[in-house]
């Protein structure tokens, strides 16, 4: 177990390394300077040159990459093009905001998902089945920032009962909670649906299994045959569903974020990205990467604890 | 398990109920319309992006300014209803010699850091605006000042290469905002800004709001409102919503879009003002056949305006004046020149000069009333018999792309935050700036030698002579085609009371309250 772990942030170093080339170039390499945006379109040719020099874009790409590199490596993730403001405080702001979003809409969505998948294959083709298949197809269909408005339409401004937007009570107080609900509903569907899908399906193939029929023969009770003896093992692809999704969460709260007022990371890296923000995207992509990365290797762990097959000793 | 089922279900009517419950009490009375006379003066403003800064000699843009109108203030201001300059922070002024401006100053005002307020402190400013390393965005403003000395405590001496004409009009703009200089030297303004504006700044949270009280001690008696929020919403329907619960008072730039909903809203006014940005669809100069006159003129003919300004409900005035009429330097018979929609001699022009099925790419940054402006154009031509295609491009590339010169049409806008007609013309259509902001590459030495004496002369109605004849000539040249002039545009909570749009588009929280 150790020893996965280590190899796999050996791994890590050489991920970030590498996504931190490409980002960096093709930055560099697309259209769009960051001093035409900073000058705006009133500037003339003298003020982009000299806003260029202030921010030392007149070196080699090459150069200006290991000039970022030597600060990432000694955790100086470098300075907004826009406001000066440290890369890694700009994140530290943000960050947070979109944990808890992303956590929420992993909340929402195994709550919801898990359950009905597992319904849906113990009744398979009853009318809660259809009924939950087709409503799954549709959460993975709608498109988030129109269920988004939608929501708010309906439960902020029609019903009043949720604020709009904003995330920045913290969420064990009530304000926070309500601040949460609909953005976390929002994000939460659409993993929810695939979460259900991949619960019902994997489910179905375990109650087929012989061991299931075994239990049953036995006299089992059938809620302790389902619960106990197949849930486990369908849980494992269930699982691994469930640390994708949150990788893609943690990353893609974006549209969310948009539509809520929420002051989160996908924001803060979009906004950097039409801006030209080199360092911000920079810090903001490195963060995500990193991310996805832990969060796959906490499920290849989780695995080893429910399934005993599975060893990496 | 069907109670598994029920459990689901009940458990989410149950948590959503349970909210509504200890919601109506916070959201309900932001809702009533706001009848009750001890309502808090506080205001929340949504704004769909964030600043970048919040210093007036280190930012450029309108949601950064929108936060320093609030906090510094400028030595002249432009009146907003007679669009006449006024001293602010300056007492008077006189020019012993054209390029000669003597400042004189009010005096007992101190900066929110306690520092006072003098001829050094402006000095200061506009040296550090002027500062090369400093890279100023908007240091152009100040370009034609050659130095600026201090003659005592509270009178301060400009002098500028040549005689330059607007600037008092550079002065009034927000950039030209005067800063507490110890706080300057002591730190990042960007991030602790300290003016001597009616409000203090109090925090920023980057990416989410930036909150300001009340300067007690304001040189013109404290402001009502004990405290504003300036909060980021990137969603303008999100923003209309939460104007609509009372989350927030007051949101401004109203896309034309959102305008019938928001007039719906009971609790809600709207104010529109004739503004001074003006929008146009520019040919590229450099190009066939895009620098032939006829060919210009035919497609002005070939383009209803009126049909166009229809569809923005009201947010737009047509005319085909390049200077707009809240801008110096217009004048009505402008309004009468160009070459408003015609067809028939649209199709003649096309016939005699062979542009029948003439290819043209139209390209628009990918803004939404950009890509309006382009859909109807399009349409528009492809009637009088072009072949017409769009591009779009995101505002970056966009920015870069036409700076550069690759594109064939493309329609931009111009705040014209000075309101000054040599502030729109020199910068945009004047031979010095091609290659930069004359993104049409414009080059007529007529045109130039009458900006060039709208700047360099002081008298103001030589200036505004000398601006309406190259206005005419540049729209009898085609080069721009008036979209429309902006309407500026605010929404807020009828409890708002004194708020007044400046035909800038910008506005002053001095004079509001909350009833």
């Amino acid at each position: 177990m150790v020893g996965l772990i280590v190899n796999r942030l050996l791994q890590l170093v050489l991920l970030l390394f590498g996504i931190s080339f490409l980002v960096f170039m093709s930055m560099h390499l697309a259209p769009g300077d960051p001093a035409t945006i900073i000058g705006g379109p009133t500037a003339t040719e003298s003020d982009l040159a000299a806003i260029r020099a202030e921010l030392g874009l007149n070196d080699p790409v090459l150069i200006q990459y290991f000039d970022y590199i030597r600060g990432v490596v000694q955790g100086d993730l470098g300075y907004s093009f826009q406001n000066n403001q440290s890369v890694s405080e700009a994140i530290a702001i943000r960050f947070p905001q979109t944990l808890n979003l992303a956590i929420a809409s992993m909340v929402v969505a195994i709550l919801i998902g898990v359950p009905a998948g597992i319904i849906s294959a113990i009744k398979q083709n009853s009318w809660f089945d259809v009924s939950s298949t087709t409503i799954a197809l549709a959460g993975i269909s709608i498109p988030n920032f129109w269920l988004g408005a939608m929501l708010i339409l309906i439960f902020s401004v029609q019903l009043q009962w949720l604020p709009v937007g904003g995330l920045n009570a913290p969420f064990w107080t009530m304000e926070g909670m309500k601040q949460l609900i609909l953005p976390a509903i929002t994000l939460g569907t659409a993993s929810a649906a695939m979460i259900a899908r991949m619960s019902r399906s994997a489910m179905l193939e375990v109650i087929r299994a012989d061991y299931i029929r075994t239990a049953k023969a036995k006299g089992v009770k059938r809620n302790a045959v389902v619960w106990i003896h197949a849930l486990r093992n369908a849980m494992i692809p269930v699982i691994t569903v469930i640390g994708l999704n949150f990788g893609f969460l943690l990353g893609g709260t974006i549209i969310t974020e948009q539509v809520f007022a929420i002051n989160g990371v996908g924001r803060l890296m979009i906004d950097a990205i039409a801006a030209r923000d080199f360092p911000v995207v920079q810090g903001t992509v490195l963060l995500v990467a990193t991310l996805f990365v832990v969060v796959n290797l906490l499920v290849d762990i989780i695995y080893a604890f429910i399934d005993p097959r599975i060893s990496y000793d | 398990m069907k109670k598994y089922r029920l459990l689901g279900i009940s458990l989410f009517v149950l948590i959503l109920v349970a909210l509504a419950g200890c919601s109506s009490e916070s959201s309900g009375n932001s809702n009533s319309g706001g009848n009750d006379s001890n309502a808090p003066q506080e205001l929340t403003y949504a704004t769909t992006s964030d600043a970048v800064g919040l210093s007036p000699i280190d930012t450029n843009d309108s949601v950064s300014s929108a936060v320093i109108e609030q906090i510094y203030e400028t030595l002249f201001i432009r009146d907003p209803n007679t669009m006449e300059i006024k001293p602010h922070l300056a007492e008077s002024y006189e020019n012993p010699d054209d390029r000669t401006w003597v400042i004189k100053l009010k005096e007992d005002i101190t900066f929110h850091d306690g520092t006072p307020f003098n001829a050094e402190a402006v000095k200061y400013t506009f040296e550090q605006f002027m500062d090369e390393e400093r890279a100023a965005p908007r240091a152009s403003l100040l370009e034609p000042v050659e130095s600026i000395e201090v003659k005592d405590e509270y009178t301060v001496v400009i002098k500028t290469k040549e005689p330059y004409g607007p600037l008092l009009a550079a002065l009034s703009h927000t950039n030209a905002s005067i800063v507490s200089p110890k706080a300057d030297k002591a730190g990042d303004l960007n991030q602790n800004p300290v003016g001597t504006g009616p409000f203090v700044f109090e925090e920023w949270v980057q990416g989410d709001h930036v909150s300001l009280k009340k300067n007690e001690d304001y040189w013109k008696g404290a402001p009502e409102l004990e405290s504003v929020t300036m909060k980021v919403v990137p969603e303008y329907s999100t923003a209309v919503s939460m104007l609509q619960t009372g989350e927030v008072q007051f949101i401004d730039a109203i896309p034309s879009a959102q305008l019938p909903r928001i007039k719906s809203m009971k609790n809600v006014e709207v104010q529109k003002k004739e503004g001074t940005p003006v929008y146009y669809l520019g040919f590229n100069m450099n190009k066939e056949p895009f620098n032939d006159i006829n060919f210009r003129k035919a497609v002005s003919y070939a383009i209803d305006r009126e049909a166009y300004v229809k569809q923005l409900n009201g947010l737009g005035v047509k005319n085909n004046s390049i200077i707009g009429p809240k801008v110096f330097g217009y004048d009505e018979a402008a309004s009468e020149e160009g070459y408003s929609y015609d067809p028939e001699k649209a199709k003649q022009l096309i016939e005699e000069h062979g542009f029948e099925g003439q290819e043209i790419t139209l390209l628009a940054a990918n803004r939404e009333s950009y890509m309006k402006m382009a859909e109807i154009v399009q349409a528009q031509l492809t009637e009088a018999g072009f072949k017409v295609s769009i591009e779009t491009m995101e505002w970056g590339t966009f920015l870069d792309t036409t700076a550069e010169g690759n594109f064939e049409m493309t329609f931009l806008g111009w705040s014209n935050s000075t309101a000054d007609g040599s502030e729109l013309l020199y910068p945009n259509l004047h031979s010095d700036n091609i290659g930069s902001s004359n993104r049409m590459a414009y080059d007529n030495p007529e045109f130039d030698k009458l900006v060039d004496a709208s700047r360099v002369t002081v008298d103001q109605e030589v200036r505004k002579q000398k601006l309406h004849e190259a206005n005419i000539m540049a729209i009898n040249d085609a080069v721009w085609i008036p979209m429309h002039h902006g309407i500026v545009t605010a929404a807020y909570d009828k409890s708002v009371k004194g708020l007044e749009l400046d035909p800038t588009g910008q506005w002053s929280l001095y004079n509001v309250s909350r009833e």
